[in-house]
């Protein structure tokens, strides 16, 4: 390990290190900034700089060759990455290629990762619902994982707290298991999902609903975001290539710039981490070891606290190549448990239909959210064969296709005046909570290797049964309540996806109450190393049905006031 | 490089329109612009005539006008599997036959009215597993697929999301539900 020694140990060091600069790094920095902490944020790819880095961003569909579209030879070498709907022309260019970072499937596994400053929140989908105490709550009710060490009362204010800088749009709609928050206007359901709402509510006796999904995008008025440089979402749908009016949440255009504005925060992009330093005579943690991702030189740099956010699997890669003395099978990992019990969404099933109603009615103009039906299976008690339950997406939609049949003029005057409405679409997709396993797990590679000599990451995680009877009973519930609001042409489909493509994996450095079974405890520290922080995706203990992002900026923003007063202590 | 190399790479660069000399697949040259196709001259003329018959030039521009028939080539060489590029190319070196049996003459030969009738005929065309009716599917496969990127390439082309129909980056805010009674639409006369 040469070079260790060009710049001075003093220039190298930090008060605060922050490993990732996705959505959780991201957040831990900017709050961690605010309180006056000077910061090093370090990401293993390159920069992406708000506005300036957006290639794509205003280009028209006639301007990309395909259209849109992949070509076979893209497809070819990435049979992992092109299954991500979101890969497309516009937005290839943030996603990792599959030969650029191998990995090892022990199990079919779809990993999907954006290697750059701002992580994979520059493409996320943008949702954004709370948990509440039915998740917190679940695996001591239900006899799964263990007790998660914190309820809705710990995490609350920091959800109002992230929501209020982040922006979020939505309703009040005063349901226990999706709490309210600190919302922007929402976005109202079009005239088809509003009677299906309604349909649901009379025929299930309030019990089930049906509400706008919420979503990180600034609607209505931007002037409490000008701070932050940001504006109103312009409803274009072209979020993956980056937004120039910052219009939805991303580390790029909102905690990176705030915590940059601060001049407490240095970025370190192209800096991959090779493992956390452990020193034995202090029995902490002091920095982290990288490598240059262009030059392959090996550089470390120093903080007092460290927070590993490097994105769920990638977070407990480092932390399983951080071995010592102390640690011989990875950093905190006492228990044995580190990289097990890792979890995902399940969002395999589909069911979509037809309705032949609301004949004379259509939609304008866009929207960045559609409809959600929050989990309805067993919340206050046991009621089916398979433990938790499932959320689902709901949307319905209609076109005015052209006739497209004929050929010379009257093709062409169709084409150009499209007056064909058929039916209206409805669409659903389940997303169901998965049980962490100790089966479903994740660890190093013992002889493969990647491009920086860091042993590759092995994946092996699998659906099991309950898993099975989800999907089952979401399709049936799906298309009796398609039924009964008059749907038609009711199709339901299971599409049999690997894990990954949810792009909600979880676990394998998760929270507990006991040092035995958990590796973090209530406050986000490894239990055997407390100046090390882990709020990402690895750190949950359960997956919930709900979509994790705003979860895990709140826990970054709690973690990070708990660091500081914790230093401030000493 | 060799020279056929740097042929076939000022040849790209200078837009696909340059002639490589070849000497293994077809007496006459192939596009080297379409590396997995093996298409000369002559084809792309009769592709280029069988878009200008699905979208013909009028009051507003056709699709010969917007080089559609490149777009044609470019979708069916980059974003086409082998197999299906294979059963296009088929039923494009099938098609002339095919029009003349049908038709009774060249395709070149026939009247806008002939031409557009036999293309009609030809994209219903489905075949099974008798040899016969496979070159007739393929024939229906080509035809479909230079319909339907026709369209495709005319529809999202400048000249439409431009001046015709343009195209908004901004759409505006949601209104889920517009009654259709109320939306005013200009005619765009084709």
């Amino acid at each position: 390990m040469a070079n260790l020694n060009l710049r001075s140990t003093q220039e190298r060091t930090y008060q605060a290190i922050v490993v990732g600069s996705g959505i959780s790094g991201a957040w831990a920095a900017k709050e961690l900034c605010d309180l006056g902490v000077k910061t090093l944020m370090i990401e293993r790819g390159p920069d992406v700089t708000h506005l300036k880095d957006y290639p794509t961003t205003n280009m028209l569909p006639h301007e990309f060759p395909h259209r849109g579209q992949l070509t076979e030879k893209i497809k070819e070498e990435n049979p992992v990455i092109s299954k991500c709907y979101a890969f497309r022309e516009d937005a290839m260019h943030f996603f990792v290629k599959d030969a650029e970072h191998p990995y090892v499937q022990e199990k079919p596994f779809d990993w999907i990762r954006g290697y750059q400053v701002g992580g994979k929140s520059l493409m996320w989908a943008r949702q954004v619902q709370r948990w509440s105490d039915f998740d917190f709550e679940g695996p001591a009710r239900d006899g799964f994982a263990v007790d998660w060490p914190i309820r809705y009362k710990d995490i609350e204010k920091w959800y109002s707290h992230v929501e209020k800088f982040a922006g979020i749009s939505g309703f009040k709609d005063g349901i226990a298991q999706l709490p309210d928050g600190e919302f922007l206007p929402g976005y109202e359901l079009n005239v088809v999902e509003k009677y299906f709402a309604e349909t649901m509510k009379k025929q299930y006796g309030g019990e089930r609903h049906v509400i706008s999904a919420r979503c990180a995008h600034i609607h209505g008025s931007a002037e409490a975001f000008a701070a932050q440089g940001r504006g109103s979402c312009q409803n274009r749908n072209l979020c993956q290539r980056g937004c120039p009016f910052g219009g939805y949440f991303s580390s790029n255009s909102s905690t990176i710039p705030w915590a940059l504005k601060t001049g407490n925060l240095t970025v370190r992009p192209d800096a991959v981490v090779h493992s956390v330093i452990y020193d034995e005579a202090k029995g902490k943690a002091t920095g982290v070891r990288i490598i240059d991702r262009l030059t392959k030189e090996v550089e470390e740099f120093y903080a007092d606290v460290l927070f590993i956010n490097a994105a769920a699997l990638n977070t407990n890669a480092i932390l399983l190549n951080s071995t010592s003395t102390r640690f011989p099978n990875g950093l905190g990992n006492d228990s044995g448990v580190l990289g097990k019990y890792v979890a995902f969404h399940n969002y395999r099933a589909r069911v979509s239909g037809e309705h032949e109603g609301h004949a004379e009615y259509t939609t304008s103009g866009g929207r960045p959210t559609s409809g959600y039906f929050p989990r309805f299976r067993n919340v206050y008690k046991q009621e089916t064969d398979f433990l938790r339950g499932y959320a689902a997406g709901f949307s319905a939609g209609r076109g005015s296709g052209p006739d497209t049949s004929g050929i010379g003029m009257d093709l062409k005057n169709n084409l150009l005046n499209p007056a064909n409405y058929g039916p209206w679409h409805v669409g659903s997709h389940m997303m169901g909570e998965t049980l962490p396993k100790e089966s479903n797990y994740v660890a190093l590679d013992s002889s493969l290797k990647d491009e920086w000599g860091i042993p590759q990451l092995k994946v092996s995680m699998d659906y099991d049964d309950n898993d099975e009877k989800m999907v089952k009973d979401y399709i049936e519930q799906m298309s009796e309540m398609f039924t009964k609001a008059g749907f038609t042409n009711i199709q339901s489909s299971d599409s049999k996806q690997a894990p990954g493509l949810d792009i909600h994996e979880m676990g394998g450095v998760r929270m507990g109450k006991d040092p035995k079974t958990s590796m973090l405890n209530a406050n986000h520290q490894l239990h055997a190393v407390p100046n090390v922080y882990v709020t990402d995706g690895s750190s949950m203990t359960s997956t919930s049905t709900q979509n994790p992002s705003l979860t895990y900026m709140a826990f970054a923003a709690r973690a990070a006031h708990h660091a500081v007063a914790e230093s401030k202590k000493k | 490089m060799n020279r056929r190399h740097a042929l076939r790479h000022i040849a790209l660069i200078s837009g696909g329109l340059a002639l490589i000399p070849s000497c293994d697949f077809s007496k006459e040259d192939i596009l080297a612009a379409y590396e997995n196709l093996k298409i000369t001259a002559t084809q792309k003329a009769l592709i280029a005539s069988i878009s200008d018959s699905i979208i013909p030039a009028g009051e507003i521009k056709g699709a010969l006008d917007l080089a559609v028939p490149d777009f044609i080539l470019v979708m069916v060489n980059d974003c086409f599997t082998k197999e299906n590029q294979e059963k296009f190319t088929a039923g494009l070196e099938a098609f002339p036959e095919y029009a003349e049996k049908t038709a009774g003459k060249k395709f070149a030969d026939l009247s806008s009215k002939e031409k557009e009738t036999l293309l009609l005929q030809g994209l219903a065309l489905t075949g099974d597993e008798n040899p016969e009716e496979t070159v007739l599917a393929q024939v229906g496969y080509f035809l479909s697929s230079t319909k339907r990127f026709t369209i495709q390439g005319y529809m999202v082309s400048e000249y439409i999301q431009t001046e015709i129909i343009p195209y908004s980056l901004i759409p505006g805010e949601y209104n889920g539900a517009v009654l259709i009674a109320d939306i005013q639409k200009t005619r765009v006369n084709g």
